[in-house]
């Protein structure tokens, strides 16, 4: 084959991968980056959509909400909520998908049948999701009451209680979630190979110490990156507290995603929402850049 | 342009076959002529889902009959349609046709010039028929739904008057109670009926923005300082304190379990269950205990609302329909007012529906009126009627002033933090006192 | 789990004959019964909806297991507005779904394909939206439409589904087009195949079970959604996910009709899961791990 045809195979190569990129990330920067320009303008001004061309274009005090974000009682105490949530959430949600991971991973038709059944709870829309646990927490349908009331420990509802509302809705977060951390940590401990765990018996471990140290040091990259893409997205976290408690009661189960919400589509304080926008999606690039290191760093290590 | 035009030349011969149809038959609604000048037109239409609203829903296909009008009818949550509808109505959207105007929301709504002036339509004779009558409408009810200039924005299908209910007043008797006159009495009799055959004492909606200010007024307090003319608010005062401990201490101890979490549908649920019995709420929900498929129609009571330390001031709300001035087919829009409030479909759902809170005098004032009002050997047609009659002591000022929805949300927080023991009365209402100052400022208005 | 590493080691799984029952077979079995346990309890939540859904409405709050299943839940749902809003689901998932492939499917296998300076910076351009959280494009969405006339229509959801899913195929399809061999497009090119020619004649019907995958993961996330759509619809455009919540609220608590709802809008999703259960994972993290 003559080299000359091979390179301009090339050249019409690449001119039509210049094409066929070149719709896509234009649609995508339309619909991304256009948006993302105008959260940020936005976030500057003390827009009011009663008078929106005044108002829009106001940027005599561009700090002004962020001042007042950082002075917001409501603002800090969501932040708060949101670590509480995510640091309880993905904690669970590794344990558990660990231990099931574990419980899983071997070649059976039983086990293959279950780990699929297990993905249910995170396929389900969420909605559903927050439908099933609405039924589940409230006292006169819910099954968990009337079995508790019936062992002998009735409970009060749990998700009008200051004191327990924040975790009821971790529990139902960690349902529908574990079977994420699950399913990445299967993976990786299907990639364990068999020799060095072969030596660790020779040498006389026990099965505790060739967990320890031999299986969780491989799996644990995959562990990190489960609970980074948890931690991110729990910061979405919305139809569970949006249908079982309204951010309530009082504040207890306000995250800073719900009160963004609250204050752009119920209050139409479109400046403020957006500076409290702008700055969620800042600490969620902050979390993915960690990611992304830390994948790499794993990358590197094989 | 030649589809235009005869677009055009389409709709003016309908409205003459309209006002044609008038001159035969007067009295007659132009559209029942035979003619149908909107037929094809849809029309979304949006209320909070109340009784009177929800029924509406099963009459409609008469009134595209009617009219040939399709209609795409949406009743949500009250908390969710205000959100929707004031977002909608803020930027000048044109998602509705006909929306109603919330109680609270009328001089924000109105004020800001978001729904459409009806006087040209209802004081036009090709538009309206006499028999529609404007001046029939209780005057105290329409009242919220003019400007300042006396122009009409809405005409207003309830008068929701807030009344004292028993679900199993059968318990109540059995206790030695009758039906409490004052909070003391209210207080005294809770504690010999809690759990009494497993049915919680008191019971409430969670929108305590509606539910407590007439604690707060029985106590001595207020929402703002002298509501409309002095707006400041009076949230953080001795007598809100009071008030708030009373009021949570009732709820928390004889209420139902996570009566924080208790709608006004559930609520209604619970009442027609009986799973709790003396409630606070609204007639339209209350007489919901009368309905057939209701296991309390035999053991409901109904009163007046009950008297506090410093007087009787029962809630009452008007709801009434209008038109969102982004709405593209004003006329059609109209048509569909006029039905839903004439006084034929008004008098229907008093007898078909059992629907008491009207707003036509002429209703009123039929002798069906007083029949389906009568629940169990009660009369709420009376206590409706001497409720409506309290309200010209003033106490519901507060309640249409155009900030109120902000002081409205701070009272729903404030209740909600106390009642789970977040907060002491005295922080709860501090907290809110200063967030509702904030939040009336950041709306652009000088405390 | 010391006894899982044992038995991941060794990768027995088939239960030995009852005879020579070894404590490893044992505790095997034990162990199979334990997630078998596990796995009933974690579904009770699931079930219970599922059970309600078919409960007649007077014994709603009962418990008993036994009761004459009856389907008026699901009967007056069809008769309301619910249908309307599943059709509104199905259009906007389905065509925003199509959109993605089209546009994205050609980006992806020049992504896989094309060495060029920036690509780096296009993966963590994908990365991004994928992390963005959507209250960031929801304020601005919902302003523009305000002004282009977008809000509550299909068409609107479906743009705003593509700020995912165009990332989604383009993420997945790349991987997959890099595991087919360059050298079969060489030999269509001097067949005399153009690059898409060759592309559409070979590469894609190779990628087709990839294909497939990134269509249904597409079609899945967009049902899913109720963020966008409770924001951005009203009454045409309204979504099942959006109208199940609507009636918790209109219709007055009816359980039954809830518990129907929520059953109808997650079957779709459940059947299609099993079918790309492989490619989830992948689906859920793209952008963010390497494969």
């Amino acid at each position: 084959m003559a080299s000359a045809a091979i390179t301009s195979w090339d050249r019409q190569r690449r001119r039509a991968f210049f094409w066929g990129l070149f719709p896509a990330l234009a649609v995508l920067a339309v619909i991304t980056v256009a948006p993302a320009v105008y959260l940020v303008v936005t976030s500057l001004t003390p827009l009011n959509l009663t008078n929106p061309v005044q108002t829009g274009l106001d940027f005599s005090d561009p700090l002004r909400n962020y001042r007042e974000a950082i002075a917001d009682y409501r603002f800090r105490n969501s932040v708060w909520v949101q670590v509480k949530l995510s640091l309880a959430t993905v904690v669970a949600q590794v344990l558990i998908g660990l231990g099931l991971a574990l419980l899983l991973n071997a070649r059976s038709k039983l086990l293959e049948a279950i780990r699929t059944a297990f993905l249910i709870p995170m396929v389900l829309p969420p909605i559903v999701v927050a439908l099933i646990w609405k039924i589940i927490y409230s006292p006169d349908v819910s099954p968990m009451h009337r079995l508790l009331e019936f062992v002998g420990f009735p409970v009060r509802s749990l998700i009008t209680q200051a004191d327990t509302a924040l975790w009821a809705i971790a529990v139902a977060d960690t349902w529908e979630w574990f079977p994420f951390t699950m399913l990445i940590i299967l993976a990786s401990l299907q990639m364990v190979p068999d020799e060095p765990l072969e030596a660790a018996k020779i040498d006389g471990a026990t099965s505790y110490q060739s967990f320890w140290y031999v299986v969780l040091p491989y799996i644990q990259p995959a562990i990190i990156v489960a609970a980074l893409f948890r931690l991110i997205d729990s910061v979405k976290a919305f139809p569970l507290i949006y249908v079982l408690t309204n951010g309530g009661p009082g504040q207890v189960t306000e995250v800073t995603n719900y009160f963004a919400f609250v204050q752009a589509f119920n209050f139409s304080y479109w400046g403020y929402a957006s500076a409290i926008a702008t700055m969620l999606v800042a600490g969620v690039f902050l979390l993915s850049w960690l990611l992304r290191r830390l994948d790499q760093a794993g990358q590197r290590d094989e | 342009m030649s589809t235009i035009w005869r677009m055009s030349r389409r709709s003016l011969l309908g409205s003459t076959a309209a006002l044609g149809s008038t001159l035969i038959l007067p009295g007659k609604a132009p559209a029942q002529g035979g003619a149908k000048p909107f037929a094809g037109t849809t029309l979304n239409i949006s209320s909070w889902s109340a009784p009177y609203a929800k029924w509406l829903q099963e009459y409609l296909p008469e009134f595209t009959e009617l009219t040939g009008i399709e209609v795409n009818y949406d009743t949500p949550g009250f908390a969710v349609y205000n959100q929707q509808v004031d977002l909608e109505l803020s930027t000048g959207g044109s998602a509705y046709d006909v929306a109603n105007i919330t109680f609270i929301y009328t001089s924000r709504w109105i004020g800001a010039g978001w729904f459409t002036p009806l006087d040209d339509f209802y004081n036009d004779p090709n538009k309206t028929p006499d028999e529609f009558d404007a001046a029939d409408f209780l005057n105290g009810t329409q009242l919220p739904m003019r400007d300042a200039e006396g122009r009409t924005y809405g005409f207003s299908w309830v008068a929701d008057a807030m009344h004292a209910g028993a679900s199993r007043f059968d318990i109540m008797e059995e206790a030695g109670f009758g039906m409490p006159k004052s909070f003391d009495e209210l207080m005294a009799m809770v504690p010999e009926i809690h759990k009494v055959k497993g049915v919680s004492a008191f019971t409430a909606e969670n929108h305590h923005g509606w539910i407590f200010p007439p604690i707060m007024q029985a106590f001595g307090g207020n929402v703002f300082v002298d509501p409309p003319h002095n707006i400041m608010p009076a949230l953080d005062t001795p007598e809100v304190h009071e008030a708030s401990r009373w009021y949570v201490d009732l709820q928390n101890n004889y209420g139902p379990d996570g009566w924080l979490a208790q709608t006004y549908d559930q609520t209604v649920n619970v009442l027609k269950q009986g799973r709790a019995n003396y409630c606070l709420f609204n007639q339209p929900f209350l007489m919901q205990m009368g309905a057939p498929d209701s296991k309390t129609k035999e053991t409901c009571a109904f009163a007046m609302y009950p008297e506090g330390p410093k007087g009787k001031f029962p809630g009452l709300a008007v709801h009434g329909w209008g038109i969102p001035t982004g709405a593209r087919n004003k006329d059609a829009s109209w048509e569909f007012i006029k039905w839903a409030v004439g006084k034929d479909l008004m008098m229907r759902m008093l007898e078909e529906k059992g629907y008491g809170a009207v707003t036509r005098r002429s209703v009123i004032e039929s002798p069906k009126f007083k029949e389906v009002n009568m629940v169990n050997g009660y009369d709420v047609g009376d206590i409706y009627l001497r409720t409506i009659g309290l309200a010209e002591q003033g106490h519901m000022a507060y309640r249409t002033v155009h900030v109120y929805p902000q002081a409205n949300a701070q009272i729903n927080k404030a209740i909600e933090m106390i009642a789970s023991g977040q907060a002491t009365p005295e922080e709860a209402w501090r907290q809110a006192q200063e967030n509702a100052i904030a939040d009336i400022r950041r709306a652009g208005v000088d405390l | 789990m010391s006894s899982a590493i044992e038995r991941a080691k060794s990768g027995t799984g088939a239960v030995p004959r009852p005879l020579q029952v070894s404590p490893e077979a044992r505790r095997r079995r034990l162990l199979n019964w334990l997630a078998v346990a596990i796995l009933l309890f974690v579904m009770i939540p699931f079930f219970w909806m599922v059970q309600m859904s078919f409960r007649p409405n007077d014994d709603i709050f009962g418990y008993e297991l036994l009761f004459s299943p009856t389907v008026e839940h699901y009967t007056a749902l069809w008769h309301g507005n619910f249908p309307t809003s599943f059709l509104n689901s199905v259009l906007s998932s389905g065509i925003s779904t199509i959109l993605a492939l089209i546009v994205g499917t050609p980006a992806a296998y020049s992504l896989a394909r094309w060495e060029f300076r920036g690509k780096e910076q296009v993966g963590l351009w994908i990365l991004a939206t994928r992390m963005a959280p959507p209250i960031a494009f929801t304020i601005p969405f919902f302003l523009a439409y305000r002004y282009l006339g977008l809000s509550d229509t299909i068409l609107g959801l479906v743009l705003i589904y593509l700020t995912f899913n165009l990332a989604l195929v383009i993420w997945m399809m790349q991987t997959f087009f890099a595991t087919v061999p360059k050298s079969l497009e060489e030999a269509a090119w001097i067949d005399g195949c153009s690059v898409w020619g060759a592309f559409l004649r070979i590469t894609l019907p190779l990628t087709a079970p990839g294909l497939a995958a990134t269509a249904v993961l597409c079609f899945i996330f967009s049902w899913n959604d109720f963020f966008y759509a409770l924001i951005l619809t009203r009454t045409n455009a309204q979504t099942a996910p959006v109208a199940i919540v609507n009636f918790i609220q209109y219709e007055g608590y009816e359980w039954g009709k809830i518990a129907a709802g929520g059953t109808l809008v997650m079957m779709p999703v459940v059947v299609f899961t099993m079918l790309v259960r492989t490619y989830l994972v992948r689906g859920l993290t793209a952008g963010g791990i390497k494969d």
